[in-house]
């Protein structure tokens, strides 16, 4: 009980201490780790001496422009993830769903001989279990996905997240991949949602990436007419109550499985879901003085915007429009006749009738350049760069950068990476790394080899932030409270023990022997991988723990769990 | 030995760096840890279908014309034929597979709701699973789960690190929230893993998190520490089924047996979590025997075995089953059945007055269909919801729990007294 008191008023009495430190500005050594660790994803062994050879201004201003960076590395890494470079429509037909394809080849009388005497059989009156619960016809078909050299669905999203791992680890462009973790975060998807799986590598590759550091409003519009996006909030089944649907089941219903049939029927109405997020999460935010009304009004303006093949073509819509219908499978495109095509008021702005697909750009430009958009976008910015309680002067200053740079991204992140608060020692280590950069910095920190595959990703998932994993469209949230918690912290010291001792498949760590001088080894280790910043207590407590005999991995599986290795 | 806890709310003060001018809310909220500190507590267990259960086909209304009219292939034969459904009450039965509940029914210790459900029409697992874990169907900016929103709406005066745990790999959108909630996937995985040398190393640990005090997360650390040794103390894997009581070896099996477990260990369980997926049932569904059947199987007898296991101490544990929405009253092409609307829902316990189907049963003719084709809704769920919260977990603010909606006592089905 004593010592818990004692505890305690050491910690209330180092408050004034901490608070005198108070904008005072960081150190040249200091702003480079603080850049390398806010800009990118930790500093790799040399990095520092880099920066510093190459001046920290020119690396800042170097990494605002990616496409200047050579990249080759990183590259090389991605080589072997095929579904990155693959359209959606390549993707239906290289990772088909085992029940789709079934029906498939029963449509098309195209069954392996052994399924078809299975059906059959079925037609009796025993009811037949799943024919893919059988023994049989999953070999059938497991021989099927060989033959023809198919691969199962949950594949793309395994090679999507090794390709966000591998990016993370390996680019030299690092706040290009701060920036897509951040976006894709913002405008989040997930993965698990019907069709979304099938659409999310080009949304990662054609939406998000180059849009990260662009103009907002080009990203915005982006998001808009992603296949992806449409998906996810529903947009793509919002039609106009009053159209005439005409020849449209004919067209746009071919072969589908059952189970997706029941999503896919084009319910008549307006589904106001995008309408509401695109407002309350991607630019206004919830305050951000949009009604109920205006929410409809934009519903309104976005019906017909859909997507042609949702849930890729077939044989039917092969028939009817050959290899184009077949090329265009998961794209966007613009239904005009199921467009709502009167007159719509959106935030106070009045949209004339028969504007068609011009609504929904309309309503986008007007949302990307509303202040409570500069504002928004500008809080989240800085709540993710420089701390979970975002200074308001400096919310300011960087909102009105947004607005006078008609929502220039990269003009907006220049205005924090210059700022005074981002460069002082209030924000220095600070944030706590979300899972995502917790696994990244550790690996990059390391010098360790990894193939991004999913023995790393479980640890992300593990530690609860699974890439595309997040139901909800508000995205994982970028505040320590929503991170520190007991399972969450646990986890985070078995990954730094099972990183440290190459228990995490498809990662290695090479560590140097130790030689006795336990101290000096990990001082060694301290600076590695959290540049020295470590308390006199967390020294001394691990100091203590230390005996000749352990291992490096015994050090840098603590170091690793740390409270201050948490933090960036 | 320090057994004490350092306890505090889901939010993190801020506190190494001088963010937060607040002291860290663990401060002058330290408690014994020493004993157990479940006592008598009340526990509720909800179990979630995850892919939207048949339910015409678990609870079969034998007594309609409509059903079989409907289901050619995979209806439940009336109660007299071979493989037939297990007569209830002369209009209702359970599928054959589910022979494990008929004792409970026939007990009174398991209530059934019928035609229950979401009023929101989604026919999307995505926003219906949404809906019935926020409990907030239609609006889907609600951040919190129910059960979350129910642990922040009543003080618990033990503190329990325990309190609400989700015997699931991330936590369930239902207990997302402020409130603190413990998920895992196995409870022998809440330690430090690291094979012989895993108690050095959590000593290692311990005693970094011990000295800090300047970085809030230490607080965390601490908390944690108290946890994993708390649990090492309880030794909840000590407490092997009783009663002859024998769980499924599934997944669902060992979650099951390890919330009895919590719950005989007496850490303070007030609400348990756990989940099971596979009831998107759209092609060969089966009848009485087939992919459904089995799963049944699974289900209804592992749940059986729980209260087995739990004996007595059922007194004050409450066991919920939900799925996000039913399915279609006539079955498809496929043999199977397609995403519909109500649903039946199961309440079991000591303290349920069982044997009773609850519920208004809207009937299956093709007029008394929703949109003509599904199980109409005759209870909300919200009603199910706040019965259980205010009469066995004992909710004194209700309201908070259900924002925008009014539970009252009179749109309860008195399943619970």
């Amino acid at each position: 009980m004593r010592k818990t008191v004692a505890l305690i008023l050491l910690f209330l009495l180092t408050q004034p201490l901490v608070f005198a430190q108070k904008h005072r500005s960081l150190s040249e050594e200091q702003r480079i780790i603080h850049v390398l660790n806010r800009l990118g994803f930790g500093a790799r062994p040399g990095d520092v001496e880099r920066v510093k050879a190459m001046g920290l201004e020119k690396y800042i201003e170097q990494q605002l422009h990616p496409e200047q960076i050579a990249d080759s590395a990183a590259e090389t890494r991605l080589r072997e993830l095929s579904v990155l470079n693959m359209t959606t429509a390549e993707l239906y037909e290289k990772y088909p769903q085992p029940g789709q394809l079934l029906r498939q080849l029963q449509a098309r009388g195209m069954m392996p001989e052994e399924m078809q005497a299975d059906a059959a059989k079925n037609n009796q009156n025993q009811p037949p279990a799943n024919p893919l619960d059988n023994e049989k016809n999953r070999k059938v078909i497991e021989e099927y996905y060989r033959d023809n050299g198919l691969q199962r669905p949950q594949r793309i999203i395994a090679e999507l997240q090794a390709s966000r791992i591998l990016r993370a680890v390996y680019s030299e462009r690092q706040l290009q991949e701060v920036m897509v973790d951040f976006w894709t975060n913002h405008f989040n998807i997930f993965a698990n949602k019907g069709a979304d799986r099938w659409l999310l590598p080009a949304y990662d590759r054609d939406t998000i990436r180059p849009n990260a550091l662009g103009k907002f409003s080009t990203l915005l519009q982006a998001t808009a007419q992603s296949p992806a996006m449409l998906f996810y909030l529903d947009n793509f089944q919002s039609v106009s109550p009053n159209a005439n649907q005409g020849r449209r089941g004919g067209l746009l219903q071919p072969l589908r499985p059952q189970q997706q049939q029941q999503q896919q029927r084009p319910r008549r109405g307006i589904n106001e879901n995008y309408a509401r997020e695109l407002m309350e999460l991607h630019t206004l935010g919830v305050d951000g003085g949009y009604t109920q009304k205006d929410v409809q009004e934009v519903a309104r303006c976005f019906t017909g915007w859909t997507i042609f093949q949702p849930r890729g073509g077939g044989a039917a819509v092969n028939a009817m429009m050959g290899e184009a219908g077949r090329r265009n499978a998961g794209t966007f495109f613009f239904n005009a006749r199921v467009h709502d095509d009167g007159e719509k008021m959106v935030l106070g702005h009045k949209i004339s009738s028969g504007g068609g697909i011009k609504d929904g750009l309309t309503v986008l430009d007007i949302l990307a350049h509303h202040p409570s958009t500069a504002k928004f976008i500008a809080t989240k910015l800085v709540r993710h760069f420089v701390s979970d309680t975002p200074p308001q002067s400096l919310v300011d200053r960087v909102a009105a950068t947004f607005t006078k740079s008609d929502g220039d991204i990269r003009e907006t992140l220049k205005a924090i990476f210059f700022s005074k608060e981002f460069n002082s020692t209030e924000a220095y280590r600070v944030k706590i790394k979300r899972p995502f950069e917790l696994v990244i910095s550790a690996i990059r920190t390391l010098g360790a080899d990894t193939n991004g595959g999913p023995g790393t990703h479980r640890w992300i998932e593990r530690m609860g932030e699974p890439l595309y994993g997040f139901q909800t469209p508000n995205g994982y949230s970028d505040a320590a409270e929503s991170w520190v918690n007991t399972g969450g912290l646990l986890e985070r010291m078995n990954f730094g023990l099972a990183l440290a001792n190459n228990r995490v498949q498809g990662t290695t760590v090479s560590l140097a022997k130790t030689n006795g001088e336990q101290a000096k080894v990990m001082d060694e280790y301290l600076k590695t991988l959290l540049a020295g910043d470590i308390s006199a207590a967390t020294r001394e407590a691990l100091l203590k723990q230390l005996e000749p005999s352990d291992p490096a991995t015994k050090v840098v599986g603590l170091i690793l769990g740390t409270p201050e290795f948490q933090r960036q | 030995m320090n057994r004490r806890f350092f306890l505090k709310s889901g939010s993190v003060a801020l506190a190494s760096v001088g963010m937060s001018l607040s002291a860290p809310s663990f401060l002058g909220r330290i408690v014994l840890g020493n004993t157990p500190v479940g006592g008598k507590r009340k526990t509720l267990i909800a179990i979630f279908q995850r892919g939207a259960v048949d339910g015409l086909n678990v609870v079969v209304p034998f007594g309609e014309a409509n059903y079989y009219e409907l289901r050619p292939s995979i209806a439940i034969p009336k109660p007299g034929n071979s493989d037939a459904a297990i007569n209830l009450d002369g209009f209702f039965g359970l599928h054959p597979s589910m022979s494990a509940f008929k004792p409970l029914w026939d007990s009174k210790r398991l209530a059934i709701i019928h035609a229950s459900g979401s009023p929101d029409n989604t026919r999307s697992h995505f926003d219906a699973q949404d809906y019935m874990e926020s409990a907030t169907p239609g609006v889907k900016s609600t951040s919190d789960g129910w059960l979350n929103r129910y642990l922040r709406s009543k003080q618990d005066k033990d503190q329990s690190l325990f309190r609400a745990v989700s015997m699931t790999k991330t936590m369930p959108r239902v207990l997302q929230g402020s409130a603190p909630a413990v998920a895992m996937s196995n409870l022998s995985e809440f330690a430090i893993r690291a094979g012989k040398s895993s108690e050095n190393l959590q000593g290692g640990f311990e005693a970094i998190y011990a000295r800090e005090t300047e970085d809030s997360l230490a607080g965390t650390g601490r908390e944690t520490f108290e946890a994993v040794n708390y649990l090492k103390k309880a030794n909840p894997a000590q407490y092997q089924p009783e009663n002859g009581a024998q769980y499924p070896r599934t997944p669902f099996g060992t979650s099951l047996l390890q919330i009895a477990q919590l719950i005989k260990a007496g850490v303070g369980l007030e609400v348990a979590f756990t989940d099971i997926g596979g009831w998107d049932t759209h092609v060969n569904q089966g009848n009485s025997r087939g992919q459904l059947a089995n799963l049944l199987q699974q289900f209804s007898s592992g749940i059986a075995a729980l209260y087995q296991d739990l004996g007595q101490r059922m007194d004050d544990v409450v066991v919920l089953t939900m799925s996000e929405f039913g399915r279609t009253v006539r079955e498809n092409g496929n043999r199977g059945t397609d995403h519909g609307h109500a649903n039946a829902m199961f309440v079991l316990g000591n303290g349920v007055k069982g044997g009773k189907v609850y519920g208004q049963w809207p009937g299956l003719k093709s007029d008394q269909l929703n949109e003509g084709r599904d199980l109409a809704l005759t209870t909300d769920f919200r009603d199910v919801f706040g019965e259980i919260a205010t009469r066995h977990l004992g909710s004194s603010d209700v309201k908070s729990v259900f924002p925008s909606y009014t539970v009252t006592q009179s749109k309860f089905k008195g399943f619970l007294s």
